[in-house]
């Protein structure tokens, strides 16, 4: 089995340990947590009454859910800005978080340092505010620079308003339009993309009429200083040298933070990282439960881990925390466990393949193992060529370890392996068949005998799929499905009689023997009263879940639909011989016009040209297909990948020279969407 | 690209979703309840929403849950049509929302302005961000009007607000007003890639608005705010479908109502004044809504495979809602079922 088992973890403690508590199971980075109070409420959890305990069990029955949420603006905003007064790449290092620290003593340490560091941040800022207001003058300036006249004069006349306006150019159309009706004098100076700059002269006694006015077109003010005189060209000269001095004295300033620098990085460097992993302690919260004076945490843990997580927590803190590990409870707990899968590194890649469909259920089998190795046979079977499928490989190497897109790389690379090891088969390389020999079968030289053989493959995969489903009912305890349904044991004996009887019929030219018939019908109808019969061997109070009538009229269409799938899913395979044709027939064209080619140059190209497109268009088809093979002929019977994945708390750390950081949640909810859209599509495109 | 490649399946699906809108006689029925509660239920065993307030606890639901069940449905299905259009067309249609989030955007600087406890505000506000993209967290976040332009920074709304920052007064009418303004101005600026026809259908469709809007508000503002013509120009729409520039400015510079209603009498818009002083305006709203509605539906009628159907759809979704809440308003303020029935758009 490749689903990995579990245990539910409890840690119960004092509450002031809980933030250190869960800081560790972050770091570990094995638990999947899961609501406190649905585990302590679940019938099969139980605290032997012990000494040790007592206080415990006392505070059983008044848990709450942990409610206070810290926060995290105010630390987020002196972390933030301290990094950037020092320049300090924001990273989360494991080497910040093992030590044994109080964030709220942290926090408050580096708030003293920050205000120590404040008065001097706020004078940059000011200086910094003061040159961007002259910026701001000088941009202004500028409309004005082409007049000769003194812009102080200008701007202080007593009974005229003068101002410099943008407004868009929407509403310069309306103004000009309405021009006979503003009470101004009114140029336009300039025009910058969506925007128009004008200047207005106007009475002071009708400014306010005015004010309306250019309020409703949305105007903007642009600023102009009053305290200088002379043209606009020498004013705009004035204030580019008040812009130099003030940036030097920021020079100056910025050097005097360097020695707060040197004396404080180390904390310094510390806060980011603590500040990340309080927001995801704060996070993880939602799922503890409170006591009076302890708290509850519980989640599932694989049993490889829970000694090394149980060694961590008894290391750092003793006594003080009680440890549960529980068995996952099969029948009584209402938590359902999540699936870890780990398989072997062959067939590792293919996990995300079959997480596409479905994560399997806890106690699921596991279908990656028999998924991979299909899925090879099929990939390899359709698209048989030792050179594409050599570049195929290559292709996935540089993926998986340069590009570190593991497992598309890793797919990628098994099933080129795959397609590799059917070029030598089929004696193709990069379509050439005059290369190397079959070690087996030319497809185009056998037709017949190739889509025969898919459609047989196809026969021993279904049974497969059948054989899987019985298990996995049995697992499951489910009767109707293991027994009577159509994939169960009754659709099994149904598909063995119906293809011997096929192979009588086709083969050695025989009569169908009767009896057949009759264990064929009697299977049928097993199949239309599978519920009422399961439930009367199970002894279940009702017989059926629905009304009778609704589930015979399904029934009654599932007969006819057990029919039409048994025949399709079956001639569904012959694709698979058909893809192995069509491989070598997209070849032969490709051959066909290099031939015509004059030249030995453009003969070539045109084959490396029809490689590519093989590789690529008919490599992308070959994929799908094989892809909805596994999907619809074979996972429809067997699987049902309703199972939850199991997403540990953790916190990615960068442990000495690293690039990124990545926080992981809980939920990846992209990954989902993108799966149902590609599932979508198989589904449209190619589906039967 | 060919409509019937752009449209067929959307198309279809708007069928299929149109089947679910209520019927003259579920509105008659619903104004005849007595509660909320009462309109809930009915909702939920007599009609589409049934499948919507399944899963719902409707003994004590209150007039905003349900109406932000009704506006996140619409949303869910505005945002399913989005799925069926590609390229520029996605963003025509996303730009549906607009109208919707400026009028949440109004109810939010409105709270704020008035101080309220933003947890309190009657209205859902269910629309924020789905055309601006901004997150709500982070726009009810704001304390003052001058926090919630700034939080609105990215978004397209931002530059018609930005110049009430800096200006010396910054009010709760020229918010409002830049937002409407803004509104048909990005409308107007934007430069898609749909068909001609579509184009044209747009512009007749965009202008009829303009033109209904420009009307209400050159009578709102000579009636109610006593706005200078110049100013009462300045804020009026700046294209239209009848109206021209010069239609507009004279109505604009008209000397007293009479003048105007009988400028506007003369025009297909005439139906806007009809009738004794009082109707005007309490029921101008409806009387406009009631135009586009039917407006909407002959233009679905001339021109079968076009935008013009998701549009219409839209917009009877909207005024689904609004006939459910208009009826959820009417009881609050116990109005008479007769009276009440005056108010709905989508039943007569």
């Amino acid at each position: 089995m490749s689903v990995e088992k579990m245990k539910i973890v409890g840690v119960i403690g004092k509450k002031n340990l809980l933030s250190k508590v869960l800081r560790l199971v972050l770091l570990n980075g094995s638990v999947h947590t899961i609501n406190a109070l649905v585990r302590v409420n679940s019938s099969d959890f139980f605290l032997p009454p012990s000494e040790k305990n007592i206080e415990v069990l006392e505070e059983l029955p008044f848990l709450k859910p942990c409610s206070s949420k810290k926060d995290f603006t105010k630390d987020e905003e002196v972390v933030k800005s301290l990094l950037s007064l020092f320049d300090i790449k924001p990273q989360v290092r494991e080497e910040y978080l093992g030590q044994d620290y109080n964030y709220d003593d942290f926090m408050k340490h580096l708030s003293e340092i920050y205000d120590r560091v404040h008065s001097t941040a706020d004078e940059i800022e000011e200086k910094m505010r003061s040159i961007n207001k002259k910026r701001e003058y000088i941009n202004s300036l500028k409309y004005l620079s082409r007049f000769d006249f003194d812009i102080g004069q200008l701007i202080c006349i007593k009974h005229l308003a003068f101002r410099l306006i943008k407004i868009s150019r929407e509403n310069y159309d309306k103004l000009k339009k309405n021009y006979e009706n503003i009470p101004a004098v009114v140029l336009k100076l300039a025009v910058e993309s969506k925007y128009v700059i004008v200047v207005s002269i106007t009475p002071v006694i009708l400014e306010e009429i005015l004010e309306k006015i250019f309020r409703s077109l949305n105007y903007t003010l642009l600023p102009l200083p009053v305290e200088f005189t002379g043209t606009a060209v020498k004013v705009i000269e004035e204030l580019d040298s008040a812009i130099d001095k003030e940036e030097k004295v920021i020079e100056s300033l910025k050097k005097s933070l360097e020695d707060y620098k040197v004396k404080y990085i180390g904390e310094l460097k510390k806060a980011y990282s603590r500040l990340e992993i309080e927001k995801k302690i704060e996070e993880l919260k939602s799922d503890m439960a409170n006591g009076d004076k302890l708290f509850f945490m519980f989640g599932f843990v694989p049993v490889s881990n829970v000694a090394k997580l149980k060694s961590e927590l008894e290391a750092q803190f003793g006594g003080d925390v009680i440890i549960l590990v529980d068995d996952v409870d099969k029948g009584g707990s209402n938590l359902h466990p999540p699936t870890k899968l780990s398989n072997m590194k062959l067939f590792k890649p293919f996990e995300i393949l079959v997480k596409m469909y479905g994560t399997p259920a806890y106690y699921e089998k596991d279908p990656t193992i028999f998924f991979g190795l299909t899925y090879m046979l099929l990939f390899g079977a359709m698209f048989g060529d030792v050179g594409q499928g050599f570049i195929l490989l290559f292709a996935g190497f540089i993926l998986e370890l340069v590009l570190k897109k593991g497992s598309l790389g890793g797919v990628l690379s098994r099933i080129g392996l795959s397609s590799t090891v059917f070029g030598f088969i089929y004696g193709s390389v990069f379509g050439s068949e005059k290369i190397i020999p079959p070690l087996i079968i030319r497809p185009m030289a056998n037709i017949n005998y190739i889509l025969i053989t898919g459609v047989v493959f196809g026969i021993a995969l279904i049974l497969g799929a059948y054989i899987y489903n019985i298990i996995n009912s049995g697992i499951e305890k489910n009767v109707e499905r293991g027994l009577f349904s159509r994939n169960g044991a009754a659709g099994l004996i149904f598909y063995l009689i119906l293809l011997y009887t096929v192979f009588r019929v086709v083969v050695t030219h025989s009569s169908i023997s009767p009896a057949f018939i009759y264990i064929m019908i009697s299977l049928l109808l097993l199949m239309v009263f599978k519920q009422p019969l399961a439930n009367k061997l199970i002894h279940a109070d009702k017989l059926y879940q629905k009304s009778p009538a609704n589930y015979y009229i399904e029934e009654g269409f599932g007969v006819i639909e057990t029919l039409l799938s048994i025949i399709s899913n079956t001639l569904s395979f012959i694709r698979v011989g058909a893809f192995a044709l069509n491989h070598v027939g997209l070849y032969i064209a490709f051959a066909t016009m290099a031939r015509m080619m004059t030249t030995s140059w453009g003969s070539l190209s045109i084959l490396v040209l029809g490689n590519i497109i093989i590789i690529s268009l008919e490599g992308l088809i070959v994929f799908i297909q094989a892809l909805r093979l596994e999907y619809y002929e074979l996972f429809t019977k067997y699987f049902r990948g309703d199972g939850i994945e199991y997403i540990p708390a953790k916190i990615k750390v960068l442990s000495s020279t690293g690039k990124r950081i990545s926080l992981f949640h809980k939920k990846s909810i992209f990954c989902n969407i993108g799966n149902i859209y590609l599932y979508n599509i198989i589904n449209l495109k190619w589906g039967s | 690209m060919d409509k019937v490649i752009i449209y067929a399946a959307v198309n279809t699906k708007i069928r299929a979703l149109e089947k679910d809108f209520l019927k003259r006689e579920d509105y008659l029925n619903m104004i005849q309840k007595k509660s909320v509660v009462g309109v809930a239920r009915y909702l939920k065993d007599n009609t589409s929403y049934g499948k919507l307030l399944r899963e719902i606890n409707i003994d004590n639901i209150s007039r905003r849950d349900l109406e932000d069940i009704l506006k996140n449905n619409m949303i869910k299905n505005m945002d399913k049509l989005i799925y069926y259009f590609r390229d520029d067309y996605k963003e025509l249609i996303r730009s549906l929302y607009i109208k919707y989030e400026i009028e949440d955007l109004k109810i939010l600087s409105r709270s704020i302005f008035n101080g309220k406890d933003l947890e309190t505000i009657e209205k859902p506000l269910s629309f924020l961000g789905k055309y601006s993209r901004v997150d709500p967290k982070i726009l009810f976040k704001s304390k003052t009007n001058r926090d919630l332009i700034y939080s609105l920074k990215g978004s397209e709304f931002y530059e018609f607000l930005i110049p009430l920052v800096n200006g010396k007064k910054e009010n709760r009418f020229r918010f409002e007003m830049a937002l409407d303004m803004g509104y048909f101005s990005i409308i107007q600026s934007r430069k898609l890639k749909i068909s001609r026809e579509d184009r044209k259908i747009l512009k007749k469709w965009e202008g009829l608005l303009a033109d209904l809007y420009n009307i209400q508000w050159v009578y709102r503002g000579k009636k109610f705010y006593s706005l200078s013509p110049e100013e009462l120009l300045n804020y009026t729409i700046n294209f239209g479908d009848k109206l021209t520039f010069k239609k507009r400015k004279a109505m604009c510079y008209t000397k007293n109502l009479e003048e105007l209603y009988k400028m506007i009498t003369n025009t297909i818009y005439g139906f806007l004044f009809k009738k004794e002083e009082m109707s005007r305006d309490i029921y101008m709203e409806r009387r406009i809504n009631r135009f586009m509605y039917y407006k909407l539906k002959a233009l679905d009628r001339q021109f079968s495979l076009s935008i013009i159907q998701t549009i219409d759809f839209v917009w009877s979704f909207e005024f689904e809602i609004r006939d459910i809440i208009s009826i959820l308003e009417a009881i609050r303020y116990d109005i008479p079922s007769e009276e009440a029935r005056k108010f709905l758009v989508k039943v007569a």
